[in-house]
């Protein structure tokens, strides 16, 4: 089974990240990703990962959000789990804000590893607990060992 | 005593289908509307929105038969009835056909009455 520790960096988890709107957070998770560990093309990664938000939006409800995409932007499949400072719209069907933004991106060709991620990621966000540990988390190093408990 | 359990996704094929079960000799059977987890995934829950490329050459919906098969022999007999209808169960899509063993039932056809 998919692990999040083979995907997810720790220096990938990130708390109080600004951002007005969806757009914004988008760019500022793919930052983050580069950042980590570089992307290959950045810019083509935001706009594939807003077309696939034009297909549908990617907010669960319960103030969390999924964005994702399969793109050329990026050589290997990778997560980002980020906290906002301030939550943003990302079209949830409770018209919560997303206030716990994770991002999957990763290769075309990942499609069945892409789908397993993205069913234990809204697993974990479903769970109400973990949502409150995760909202309440004092810093980054925190919230990203509750994650790996969570998946442990 | 086995419970049959056959998802056919070639739909197309069901009447065929139907045909071999009664020369096979299954006496009855259940025909269940269904549909495959790939498509009401893609479909019907958004955040798996972005996988409706991969469902393309998919059926959609299938048909599930359910029987419950006193004479085991029958199943030998209906499986290559069935792989002639479909072109072979072994080609990915056609459909999956699998038994459990059942230890108890009522309401079955009599034996006697069977075809």
């Amino acid at each position: 089974m998919a692990s999040l520790r083979e995907y997810l960096d720790p220096a990938c988890v990130a708390v109080d990240v600004r951002a007005a709107d969806k757009e914004e957070a988008i760019r500022a998770l793919v930052h983050i990703a580069d950042s980590a560990a570089g992307v290959k093309d950045p810019e083509l990664l935001v706009r594939d990962i807003l077309e696939r938000e034009r297909l549908a939006p990617t907010g669960l409800g319960e103030s969390c959000a999924v964005p994702h995409a399969h793109s050329d932007g990026i050589a290997d499949t990778r997560l980002v789990f980020a906290r906002l400072a301030a939550p943003v719209d990302f079209g949830a069907p409770d018209d919560k804000d997303a206030h716990l933004v994770v991002l999957m991106a990763g290769p075309r060709d990942s499609a069945g590893l892409h789908l397993k991620l993205l069913s234990k990621l809204a697993r974990m966000l479903h769970d109400a607990d973990f949502r409150a540990a995760a909202l309440a988390a004092p810093d980054a190093g925190i919230l990203a060992q509750l994650i790996f408990d969570r998946d442990s | 005593m086995k419970l049959l359990v056959f998802v056919l996704n070639k739909e197309e094929f069901l009447e065929e289908v139907l045909e071999a079960y009664v020369e096979a000799g299954v006496a009855g059977a259940t025909i269940v509307d269904s549909e495959g987890m790939g498509r009401f995934l893609a479909y019907e829950v958004p955040i798996f929105a972005g996988f409706k490329e991969f469902m393309k050459g998919n059926k959609p919906y299938n048909k599930t038969i359910l029987s419950v098969i006193r004479n085991e022999g029958v199943i030998e007999k209906l499986k290559k009835l069935v792989d002639e209808v479909v072109g072979g169960l072994d080609n990915p899509g056609t459909g999956i056909m699998f038994t459990v063993p059942v230890d108890w039932s009522t309401g079955l056809v009599r034996e006697e009455e069977e075809v």
